[in-house]
């Protein structure tokens, strides 16, 4: 039986080599003329309680599985005013949102019976600009970071 | 460029060709992109499969029609009709199979037959597989045809936002072009009643015991 790779691996670490960001490309006639543009990330009125990198995944009921969705930030927003309590997840590099849903009162959040970094619970998100109803698990880089969640 | 059933947008959009062997990983790094997802059962793609990606910039959103190609020649058929109009195009091979690296100058021809002066990518995917067969030095191909190279990784993401970045900045002339936070709109406010929250428990139960897709990878970026 094989055992299980230790996490340290350099095997597991090492990165490709990189150099690679030299434009070599032709000089190509650009086809769009883009103007600078005022963005928000629609953010601007909450305060972040918690951001943490991790990793989330989505349930795919229909295959019965968990799916990748992103690895990024995710953070607990507060509303100045209203108070209310959001979670918010980018993808890192692309900054595209994965979730974005409200952390209500009767949320239940649990542990994931494989993995002991990880939680789940269940929301309607409104990451792609309609509400769908998904379950979630988060994976965190510690068994601490779980806790802050809850 | 959207297809005729297509909805069209009312920002820039772009039809990015994506082409390269069989199996180089075409499909998995456009569903990446899509959904997030990394999918490691290979299923060929038939003909084309036509994806809108959008991506928020400094300039706006902007949208890549992605056609991703079928590599395997015998699905092949119709490619010339699948390049016209291309604005732009990602050549993909596997560093972990030699061949694919081979057939890239076939790939780079036909697609140059039909369009000319698109800005081209060569992306060399699975760089995060131990035993490559094509090492980043032996990949000189993009030199002789001025296109730009990317070492990438559908698995890990390594770079994985790069193809997109670069051919957006040459589309714009810009290369001060960047990714930015797409705006994250407020959630409408939603009602649950207590049957389905009782349903809702035993799903999160049973989904608590499905395994995650990757264990085994405990680091990441």
């Amino acid at each position: 039986m094989a055992s299980k790779e230790p996490i340290t691996s350099p095997e597991k670490t090492r990165k490709p080599p990189v150099a690679e960001d030299e434009d070599t490309g032709a000089q190509v006639a650009p086809i769009v003329k883009l103007d600078e543009v005022a963005v928000s990330t629609g953010e601007e009125n909450e305060d972040p309680m918690l951001d943490l990198k991790s990793k989330l995944y989505r349930f795919d009921k229909d295959g019965n599985q968990w799916k990748e969705r992103g690895v990024g930030t995710v953070k607990l927003l507060k509303h100045h005013v209203t108070g209310k309590v959001r979670l918010v997840m980018r993808q890192s590099k692309t900054l595209k949102i994965c979730a974005n849903h409200l952390v209500l009162p009767t949320m239940t959040v649990q542990e994931h019976s494989g993995n002991d970094k990880s939680c789940l619970w269940r929301a309607s998100d409104f990451a792609d600009g309609e509400l769908k109803d998904e379950l979630f698990c988060i994976r965190f880089a510690s068994v601490e970071s779980k806790y802050i969640l809850r | 460029m959207a297809l005729p059933n297509q909805q069209t947008v009312e920002y820039p959009s772009f039809k990015l060709v994506i082409v390269g062997d069989g199996g180089t990983g075409k499909t998995t790094f456009v569903k990446r992109h899509l959904t997030g997802e990394f999918e490691k059962k290979y299923e060929p793609t038939i003909g084309v499969e036509v994806h809108p990606l959008d991506f928020f910039t400094n300039c706006g959103k902007i949208r890549f029609y992605c056609w991703d190609t079928a590599g395997q020649e015998k699905f092949g058929g119709l490619r010339d009709g699948y390049y016209i109009h291309g604005q732009c195009a990602i050549i993909m091979f596997d560093v972990t199979a030699r061949l694919t690296y081979k057939n890239v100058p076939t790939w780079h021809r036909d697609l140059c037959r039909v369009c000319e002066n698109i800005p081209i990518v060569l992306c060399g995917n699975k760089v995060d597989v131990k035993n490559r067969q094509v090492k980043a030095k032996q990949v000189t191909f993009h030199r002789k045809k001025n296109l730009q190279y990317y070492e990438i990784s559908a698995k890990s993401n390594y770079n994985f936002e790069k193809p997109f970045l670069y051919l957006a900045r040459k589309l714009a002339g810009d290369a001060n072009l960047h990714f930015v936070e797409s705006p994250a709109l407020a959630p409408p406010e939603v009602h649950i009643d207590l049957a389905a929250q009782q349903q809702h428990e035993a799903e999160l139960a049973a989904a608590a015991s499905q395994p995650l897709p990757d264990d085994d990878d405990d680091a990441f970026e």
